[in-house]
């Protein structure tokens, strides 16, 4: 079976290391092999430390500091596990938790042979409740700079104030801009609370995606 | 020609993390230049402005330290400018310096904290552990103002405020936000304050105003030293006169539930958000239960929690630190006779579940 | 009998004179020309001017410009925020070797790589003036002060401070660099001038130390200032231009 490298890039807060997360989380319930790899180094929070114990137990193989080997995090703190430079020479799927920056996807380029593979695909989530991503211009342009990318994935949502409304027009802005870069949507992401209110396609006829959340137990 | 688009239009409900607010109220306030230097966690905040100053004709500098970023600040302001500065722990303590300057001189500069813990290096993650040194830091009287905040919506709010309050009232103003609201991912409104009704207070030179010195205008000489005690004791005494005299009119806080109160929780910034939960809670389980929350920390609503205070039957005071809002509270309700528990947690942060247990112990024991 | 008034510059402020500063002062000498430049170049509408602490501090009411008189070391600083939001002022830092070199070093450093469009013009006395004569990065070896009272010991505390080289070792091109001298006035004017031009051509950062006298603290008469300035300070300090943006003349 063909093995599944993938890299979840995309703006501060859209929601990459949630839909990287329940991806992992989703493999390894079809009984896939899993490495989910943390390579936030910007500014070390929301990742997916704190959580690592919990993942590990479903059966994913985690490469991430536990907070407390690291030393003053975002201080004097280290950043890359070395296991992180050469994790696509592990068996099985792969998938990587970007953290955001400006240079956005050539934080690749700290992962050997990353970028030559040709297996693997980088996704960009796009949520257009966040300033910097919310028209259709501002998504494309902000695509080309990440570039390369393999597709779209629309995670549009307000925290707990989301409704059906802002995850539909994100459906409709993502997937415009995914035609004009002529890329896929791979999906779109939705928090399985609204698992009743929706069908398994969004309004563009993108598949979706229900989220668990995880994210909320990694506050540092 | 100036490119003057506007950041914020209208009203807009997003989703954005703390650090990324500070950074749009700023620019909604009419703010013309940041200066920084990095330190965690504020970081986001020049890294936002930084995106945006090409879009929005703004500007940025990043200095070689707080030191810097701090009289640099003065300097823009100073020019006529509105400008601020953000920082956080031991770059707050460097703050100090430039903002004494600051309050000697009435320069209304603007300082975002976001508090870590301390002292000392500590932790980059959260604490309210830099409420003295915000609220009476530099060597001077602490003739200064200071909203706590306790989310995004707050921030947003309390930033463009900020920058009012220092230019109508010329004091330094400062907004004490933490390391969780700063990382914090809520949604929030973002408007336009102008089309809100809030006007803005607009920014005037103390150098470099238009005409020459000496021949079509005095010459405006600033400076911060006096040469004999007496003339000293006289600007302090001027300067705290207008301090109490205003404060009426800056003071902010908030009450709930508190007249038939049997204990009032007193908290600030993002654990007033645990203590109002931990209320709504202890109500269903029959504890008579208040909520007293500071909105600023500098001047201090005395008069209201003084009011209260006569009506409670005790007090329980809940803080990330180990007594730095307790020390404000005694100060303000010196010589009333009620009891004061105080449930202290210098750089931990405080869930709703851990104040109701605290309060239900409480009352076991009396 | 008619009493004949040296000439003063437009630009002083012939209220606050008499100066505050000691007889013999070289602070006089250096204010001088810079007032004389500001006059010449016509710029007295938007010049800001920052002291620092020390006897620098004695020039805050001594222009007709507005003054920001700021902390010890501050003053590079605060003059830089002020040309970052207003690039049509001129700005102008002044304070003395302490100010310069110890407490403010880390400034004027950033601000040499930085380039920042401001002329920092610094006193160099040898000596903490306005605190009493304690030893500053300037002091010559063997030299006595207030906290080195048997001679500066270079095995102890090192040689003293070579400000302007250190600037123009790290400046950029655009950058105008010079060490003047109160003993040749005519030529310490000019290289101020330089300096000022060099700002209002949008080049880059430019400096200016003047060698000045303290005979208050150096405890000298007249003519052991000037032998002191004139022959021992030049002993270690370089007169001239170290660096000049590119198509500019050496003067």
């Amino acid at each position: 079976m063909t093995r599944i490298l993938e890299a979840y890039v995309g703006e501060y807060a859209s929601g990459k290391s949630e839909n990287a997360v329940n991806r992992a989380v989703k493999l390894a319930g079809e009984n896939r092999k899993v490495t989910l790899v943390d390579l936030d180094i910007v500014e070390p929070f929301y990742t997916l430390r704190p959580i690592k114990k919990e993942l590990a137990a479903m059966g994913i193989d985690v490469v991430a500091w536990e907070t407390k080997e690291t030393d003053g995090l975002g201080e004097a703190g280290t950043i890359i596990k070395p296991e992180m430079r050469w994790v696509l020479s592990r068996p099985g799927d792969v998938i990587l938790d970007i953290g955001y920056g400006v240079e956005g996807a050539k934080t690749l380029n700290l992962v050997e042979d990353a970028l030559n593979d040709p297996d693997l695909k980088i996704y960009l989530v796009i949520n257009i409740a966040r300033p910097m991503t919310m028209t259709e211009e501002d998504i494309w342009e902000y695509a080309l700079q990440l570039s390369p990318i393999h597709g779209l994935i629309n995670n549009s949502h307000l925290g707990d104030e989301t409704d059906l409304e802002v995850i539909q027009e994100g459906a409709r802005i993502v997937t415009k801009v995914a035609s004009r870069l002529n890329l896929p949507v791979i999906a779109t992401a939705v928090d399985e609370r609204f698992a009743d209110q929706m069908d398994s396609q969004d309004c563009m006829g993108n598949p979706i995606r229900f989220l668990k959340r995880f994210m909320p137990k990694t506050f540092w | 020609m100036t490119n003057d688009i506007k950041p914020v239009s209208g009203e807009k409900k997003v989703f954005m993390t703390g650090n990324e607010v500070v950074a749009w109220a700023a620019l909604a306030a009419g703010v013309d230049i940041m200066y920084g230097y990095p330190i965690t966690p504020q970081n986001e905040i020049m890294h936002y402005w930084t995106r945006m100053v090409p879009k929005f004709n703004k500007k940025f500098l990043q200095t070689e330290d707080e030191l810097s970023a701090g009289f640099a600040t003065l300097g823009g302001v100073l020019s006529g400018k509105k400008a601020f500065t953000a920082t956080a722990g031991p770059g707050n303590i460097l703050m100090q310096e430039p903002f004494s300057m600051a309050e000697m001189m009435r320069i209304p500069a603007v300082l975002v904290v976001q508090q870590r813990g301390g002292p000392s290096t500590a932790t980059v993650i959260y604490s309210q552990q830099e409420v003295t040194m915000t609220c009476y830091g530099g060597n001077g009287e602490g003739l200064r103002i200071v909203y706590s905040t306790a989310g995004n919506q707050d921030l947003y709010d309390y930033t463009i405020k900020a920058f009012n309050t220092a230019w109508k009232y010329r004091f330094p103003t400062f907004v004490l936000g933490d390391g969780y609201q700063a990382k914090m991912r809520e949604s929030l409104t973002i408007y336009n304050p102008e089309e809100r009704g809030i006007d803005l207070v607009p920014a005037t030179p103390m150098v470099g105003a238009p005409g020459t010195p000496g021949i079509h205008r005095e010459p405006n000489h600033l400076r911060n030293t006096y040469n004999t005690e007496e003339e000293l004791f006289q600007v302090i005494r001027e300067m705290v006169t207008e301090y109490n005299l205003i404060a009426a009119e800056i003071v902010e806080c908030d009450a709930q539930r508190c007249e038939d109160a049997e204990i009032v929780l007193i908290s600030h910034g993002v654990v007033s958000r645990a203590c109002l939960a931990a209320v709504s809670r202890l109500r269903e389980l029959g504890i008579k239960a208040g909520y007293f929350r500071p909105i600023t920390l500098r001047p201090f609503p005395e008069t209201q929690l003084r009011q209260l205070a006569k009506n409670a039957k005790r007090l329980l005071v809940v803080e990330s630190a180990e007594g730095q809002l307790a020390k404000l509270i005694m100060q303000s309700i010196y010589g009333l006779t009620i009891p004061m528990e105080n449930y202290f947690r210098p750089g931990l942060g405080i869930t709703a579940e851990e104040v109701v247990s605290q309060v239900e112990n409480l009352l076991v024991v009396y | 009998m008619e009493v004949v008034q040296p000439v003063m510059p437009q630009s002083w402020r012939i209220e606050s004179k008499p100066h505050k500063f000691c007889p013999g002062c070289g602070h006089g000498s250096v204010l001088k020309a810079l007032g004389e430049v500001i006059d010449e170049l016509k710029i007295q509408d938007r010049v800001i001017f920052g002291c620092d602490i020390g006897c620098s501090l004695l020039a805050w009411d001594f222009f007709n410009l507005d003054i920001i008189q700021t902390h010890h070391g501050r003053t590079t600083p605060v003059i830089t925020g002020i040309k970052r939001a207003r690039p049509e002022l001129i700005g102008v830092a002044y304070m003395g070797d302490g100010g310069g070199y110890a407490i403010g070093s880390q400034h004027l450093v950033n601000a040499a790589t930085r380039n920042e469009q401001v002329f920092v013009l610094l006193a160099n006395n040898t000596n903490y003036g306005m605190t009493g004569g304690q030893m500053a990065p300037t002091t010559l070896p063997g030299q006595k002060t207030e906290t080195c009272p048997y001679g500066r010991d270079v095995k102890e505390t090192g040689n003293p401070t070579l400000g302007p080289e250190m600037v123009a070792a790290i400046a950029s091109e655009g950058a105008y660099v010079a060490r003047g001298t109160v003993a040749n006035y005519r030529q310490l004017k000019k290289f101020v001038k330089k300096a000022m031009e060099n700002q209002l051509a949008g080049n880059g950062f430019s400096f200016v130390e003047a060698l000045a006298g303290c005979p208050t603290n150096w405890r000298t008469n007249a003519e052991k200032t000037w032998a002191f300035i004139e022959q021992k300070m030049p002993e270690y300090f370089k007169v001239g231009e170290l660096k000049i943006p590119a198509g500019i003349k050496e003067g």
